[in-house]
């Protein structure tokens, strides 16, 4: 792993989640929250978590405005780029406006960066149904974070009605969407309770914890 | 068509555009705002129209227009917008003009917080315009039920003419759900609808005219009794409910909307505890779901009515039971959404309190 991943992809395509599963599961040192979108469910919202874990939460510059939507950008988020030391994840807000932010650090980044760009897909959201919607949202945050895209992510899902078929349909999409662009797939998440045979997905196999979603609702 | 996944306001606003709405008028409001966002590419894309208006007050006034001219027409606002745009409501219940209102509500009074409520209760149902008006209303508990309720409620509008409001909490419409839209579904077609302000004269020899102005006192009382009419109409045949482990049940819940996807919890966990707990969950508001009161069986002697406000529905509650019923009340309100485990600990001290 980087020791910076920037997480993007349409909005409702696990961001989040996964942004958080990777910051406890690889104990990085800061989870930078960059959505600037979404009124509920942002990594905000599990800052207690995160602190328990070691994750420094840098969010909003009103911290702990999960009441808020403003699109206040804490200075903070630009400190894992100035600070070599720090392993971080970013996570952004949907689509083109979320991924526009990446652009604020552009003067911060060279080739030398040890930067990774991933594209989190769900192909049961509408928007990413197709391989032609995939590789032209790939396309739209490329330009829009001016950052090439290094890694995509499985995450596709029907929430509760996940099952191996359900992440087997995004595997085939993205196979072919990792044919057309050179991308590889770089992770497969799949439910903590579906099983899944390691071997018919391609990327590093992970079970994906839920801690934004309320599980019994 | 098979299971998307989608996001609330998304999904009603694609429900809208199967439901055949023709043309949408709003302004921005969180936690709605991804609904007339994805409107705003998918009504032109379907050659409709989409138009933001410059205020809540201008957006019900353009519904009033547009669906005065016999269009399908759609707005959607979060709980201030909706109490901005309760004078235009009361114009388009008297001036008879169908149309889809869908209110994501958020914390109130005034301008309140962000975070899901369900304090809109009483200008749903109440209505915050003046006159003898009802507005017929609906709220789901799921995605799923929220898209077949937008898809239901253009015709609905179009019979009574009259405005239909679907209500969820913005929990609901934040959350993502997987959702069926079927394609081969045809929805009512609206048909010619001979009282519109179409431009001309028709076969009818006249144009008409679209007003809520009577200044004949008896002929505004006739008005009034018509439209009351239509809302007897409403009490006989749109009452809508689930009934949800009633058959034994000593106490019995009344919640709606996400109130009840958190009761549902609640019960189970009363039940493992030997505490015979059912729910009577109102899907429409107006007309209060009565009936499902008189399907409770002999031995019920308890309703809790659960809110995400401080006791609106509770109100109605109230009204319907007659003393018949033990009546109690636990909500949460300004934004903040109950643990299932606050419920059931309101119900075990109740029950010692009771013993």
């Amino acid at each position: 792993m980087k020791r910076l991943t920037v997480i993007s992809g349409h909005y409702g395509a696990g961001k989040t989640e996964i942004a958080v599963n990777l910051a406890i599961d690889f104990k990085l040192d800061a989870l930078i929250d960059l959505d600037v979108v979404n009124p509920y469910f942002r990594s905000r919202s599990v800052h207690d978590l995160l602190t328990r874990h070691g994750v420094d939460l840098i969010e909003s510059s009103l911290p702990r405005s999960s009441g808020s939507d403003l699109p206040y950008i804490s200075a903070g988020s630009r400190r894992p780029f100035i600070d070599t030391s720090l392993r971080a994840v970013y996570d952004l807000a949907g689509t083109k406006a979320g991924a526009k932010l990446m652009r604020q650090f552009s003067s911060l980044i060279d080739a030398e960066t040890p930067l990774d760009f991933f594209v989190v897909i769900n192909v049961f959201r509408p928007e990413t149904s197709t391989t032609e919607k995939i590789v032209s949202l790939i396309q739209t945050l490329e330009g829009a974070a001016q950052l090439r895209v290094s890694g995509l992510v499985n995450n596709s899902n029907l929430m509760r009605e996940t099952d191996a078929s359900t992440i087997q349909q995004g595997e085939s999409i993205l196979r072919e969407v990792s044919a057309e662009t050179d991308i590889p797939i770089v992770y497969t998440f799949h439910p903590e309770n579906v099983d899944v045979k390691e071997s018919d997905f391609s990327g590093t196999v992970r079970p994906l914890r839920r801690y934004l979603a309320k599980t019994w609702l | 068509m098979s299971k998307v996944l989608m996001k609330g306001n998304e999904a009603m606003a694609l429900a809208a555009i199967k439901g055949g709405a023709d043309a949408f008028f709003g302004y921005p409001i969180t936690p709605q705002n991804e609904l007339p966002e994805y409107l705003s590419h998918h009504m032109p894309a379907n050659d409709r129209v989409f138009v933001q208006a410059e205020s809540e007050v201008a957006a019900i006034n353009m519904v009033y227009g547009a669906g005065g001219a016999g269009a399908r027409v759609l707005t959607s606002s979060s709980s201030p917008g909706i109490a901005l745009k309760q004078e235009g409501i009361s114009y388009l219940a008297g001036s008879e003009i169908p149309c889809v209102i869908i209110n994501v509500m958020r914390g109130g009074p005034g301008l309140g917080g962000i975070q899901p409520s369900q304090s809109d209760y009483n200008q749903i149902t109440r209505g915050g315009g003046n006159g003898d008006y009802k507005v017929l209303s609906f709220a789901p508990e799921n995605l799923q039920e929220a898209v077949d309720l937008i898809k239901e409620s253009f015709p609905l509008a179009d019979h009574y003419r009259n405005p239909v409001m679907v209500a969820v909490d913005g929990l609901l419409g934040q959350m993502m759900e997987p959702i069926t839209l079927e394609e081969t579904e045809k929805t009512q077609a609206a048909g010619k609808k001979e009282w519109a302000a179409d431009g001309g004269y028709g076969e009818r020899g006249y144009r008409n005219r679209i007003a809520s102005l009577y200044l004949d006192p008896y002929k505004l009382e006739e008005h009034n009794l018509k439209l009351k009419g239509k809302y007897d109409e409403m009490r006989e045949k749109e009452q809508r409910y689930e009934m949800i482990e009633t058959e034994d049940a000593d106490i019995v819940f009344v919640a709606y909307g996400t109130m009840a996807r958190v009761a549902r919890n609640a019960v189970q966990m009363l039940r493992e505890e030997g505490v015979k707990v059912g729910m009577i969950r109102p899907i429409s508001l107006f007309p209060f779901p009565k009936k499902a009161f008189e399907a409770l069986p002999e031995r019920t002697h308890s309703l809790i009515t659960l809110e995400m406000s401080l006791g609106q529905m509770h109100q109605d509650v109230q009204i319907i039971n007659n003393g018949r019923y033990k009546l109690d009340f636990f909500g949460r309100t300004g934004g903040v959404v109950p643990e299932p485990e606050e419920i059931v600990e309101h119900v075990r001290a109740a029950l010692k309190e009771d013993a």
